[in-house]
């Protein structure tokens, strides 16, 4: 899975980068007044900008690391839970949500710090089996505790009266998602996201030059499960509902999962590009199933075009065509020499 | 006294069900370094199709070999088309068993229903009898019975048998058995093939034990059967039988005094294994990297 950046770029390519970057931030930023009439399609927008975070933190363990984790929905829940139970329990004000969020970093990072001390250092089998256990832990805590959770039926809850605006929240939504791209792609290009994709390329080797693995595993860790939080607070804020299935069920890890799948793994425009087309797709799939009823189990379509990407492309769309592209440079620059 | 007796075979018929999942999830990873996230989506099928075969041929031993059969031919599909290619790619194995585990569940809620489905015991298996003042319900001691049958045969199967034998050759050392000329592949399918059956066994047997089956039957038991494999250690039937027996009878006495709690409790105990005792209790696999 190598998709690191080669390592002599010219400087010419950089500023070409960063060129696109800003006509992509444009864009994205006018996306949101196309649709303003419709507040579905604000919901979608929104929803797909979040999903695209979630999976950006999936991304970063799956595609930058090398390690599976089948458990990271429990910090999406921590954070969706922690505003509602804010927002519920005290008041809905710019302090408590403040507040909340305060608590979804300590509450994330102390848990995936104590996790990741804890079964890093398991094999990946392992690791993904445990991961899957502690979530189900978590959703069947939150189904059985419920004077906090209020278990399947959860709750609702207000928030600031600016967020109850869907223009608004699809602009909060969309400048998150970027903002985060940014720090994550920093994140991924620091000394320490090098060694992280040095760890996913090759472990021992990584050992052997005197790096301690399971510490900057642990790091990645507590990075996608802090960044997870957060997706989990907007979604919280967004749709103003909490409940163990919406917020602590297994499928979220699965959406994660199918779209940095299907985006690209180790590319983060990857999981942006794959949110939007899941989202999407899958809202289409939906609409189907009033004429035809099999797509009611629209899943089921998602799952096989998710075996057939694992077994044929592996590297998801960016990933296969940053192929392409760079197998068409290497051709042309041997043409010439 | 006759609470405890209830309890125990309560959780002796629990931890026989889980032990016939189980015992291929071990096999499989013992042998080809699998680790089966689609185990449950075999044994839903395998309770799914054997009941709807004993519920329309009314004969319960048709539908115990449909359910088997159906795991079978799952498995033999399963190895040949999506595990086959990635051998050796450990995170893409891990990533394709749970896309095959989603589509099993999915197919399961569009050919039959998504709804739970009633799943009556055979006449001559429904009921119970009383020995002194303790009532027995005919169904447990049934699963209780067919449990310790496949494992024994199994075990008798692993060690006296030239094909036990390359099994467990090859769970040693792969390399070499494959050295020593034989076909490594077709040990594979073999073991595969087994363990997907024995899951469409416990799938059938589930239905008249739980009385009713859902589409979450898979993930559910799939968990159950992971701690077990966990506490007893990958590649070992007897470990694998050891601690589904302990496992069903902690969640018989546990669920009896804190019904709330059991599924916790059991995943605490797996957690702890593996951050403690990572081969687990009778296993000799390295669970660690290192």
């Amino acid at each position: 899975m190598n998709t690191g950046l080669p390592l002599n770029q010219p400087k010419r390519r950089i500023s070409v980068h960063h060129l696109s970057y800003l006509i992509l931030i444009l864009l994205l930023l006018l996306v949101p007044l196309f649709f303003k009439e419709s507040n579905s399609s604000l919901i979608i927008i929104s929803n797909i900008a979040i999903m695209a975070v979630f999976a950006m933190s999936y991304d970063l363990l799956l595609g930058y690391t090398g390690i599976i984790s089948f458990g990271h929905v429990m910090f999406f829940g921590i954070g969706a839970y922690t505003v509602g139970i804010f927002m519920k329990k005290f008041d809905y004000t710019w302090l408590y949500l403040f507040e909340a969020l305060i608590t979804v970093v300590i509450i994330t990072a102390t848990l995936s710090l104590l996790l990741g001390a804890l079964t890093l250092r398991l094999k990946a089998h392992f690791f993904a089996m445990l991961t899957l256990a502690v979530a189900e832990l978590f959703a069947v805590i939150g189904n059985k505790w419920r004077s906090v959770t209020n278990g399947a039926d959860g709750f609702s809850f207000r928030v600031p009266d600016i967020f109850r605006d869907r223009l608004i929240f699809a602009y909060v939504a969309i400048i998150f998602m970027i903002l985060i791209f940014f720090a994550l792609r920093q994140f991924t290009l620091s000394p320490v996201g090098r060694i992280l994709q040095g760890i996913r390329e090759n472990e021992e080797r990584m050992e052997a030059l005197g790096y301690h693995i399971l510490s900057y595993k642990i790091i990645s860790f507590i990075v996608a499960g802090f960044i997870a939080g957060l997706a989990g607070m907007m979604y919280g804020i967004g749709t103003r509902f909490v409940s163990v299935p919406s917020v602590l069920g297994v499928d979220l890890t699965l959406d994660a999962l199918l779209i940095t799948i299907v985006g690209g793994v180790g590319t983060l425009i990857g999981a942006i590009l794959g949110a939007g087309i899941i989202e999407v797709v899958s809202q289409m799939l939906q609409s189907f199933a009033k004429t035809y009823p099999i797509f009611e189990r629209w899943l089921l379509f998602f799952g096989l075009a998710y075996i057939l990407i694992v077994l044929f492309f592996p590297y998801g769309i960016v990933g296969t065509m940053r192929m392409v592209w760079e197998k068409r440079r290497y051709r042309r620059r041997g043409s010439k020499s | 006294m006759e609470l405890f007796i209830t309890l125990t075979t309560n959780g002796l018929a629990t931890g026989m069900l889980i032990f016939l999942l189980a015992a291929g999830l071990s096999l499989i990873f013992g042998l080809m370094s699998v680790l089966n996230f689609a185990h449950g989506g075999l044994f839903a099928w395998g309770a799914y199709v054997g009941t709807w075969v004993y519920m329309n041929t009314g004969s319960f031993l048709v539908g115990i070999v449909a359910g088997i059969l159906t795991g079978m031919l799952l498995g033999l599909i399963m190895e040949r088309l999506i595990i086959q290619p990635v051998y050796g790619n450990h995170i893409q194995q891990i990533l394709i068993t749970l896309g095959v585990m989603i589509v099993l569940g999915e197919l399961i809620k569009a050919v039959f229903s998504a709804n739970p489905q009633g799943a009556p015991a055979p006449s001559w298996l429904s009921g119970s009898f009383e020995a002194g003042n303790i009532i027995f319900v005919k169904y447990r001691l049934f699963i209780i019975i067919t449990g310790f049958i496949v494992l024994i045969l199994l075990q008798y199967v692993l060690t006296k048998t030239k094909l036990g034998l390359i099994v467990r050759a090859g769970v040693m050392n792969k390399e070499m058995i494959q050295a020593l000329g034989v076909n490594i592949k077709k040990v594979f399918l073999f073991v595969f093939m087994l363990g997907a059956g024995l899951a469409g066994l416990s799938g059938v047997l589930l239905g008249p034990y739980a009385n009713v089956i859902t589409p979450g039957i898979g993930m559910e038991y799939q968990m159950l059967a992971f701690v077990v494999v966990v506490i007893g250690g990958m590649g070992s039937i007897i470990g694998t039988g050891l601690s589904a027996i302990i496992v069903g009878l902690a969640n018989a006495y546990i669920a009896y005094q804190w019904p709330q709690i059991s599924m916790a409790v059991n995943m605490l105990i797996m957690i702890a294994i593996l951050i403690i005792r990572p081969q687990g209790l009778f296993g000799a696999k390295e669970a660690h990297s290192r």
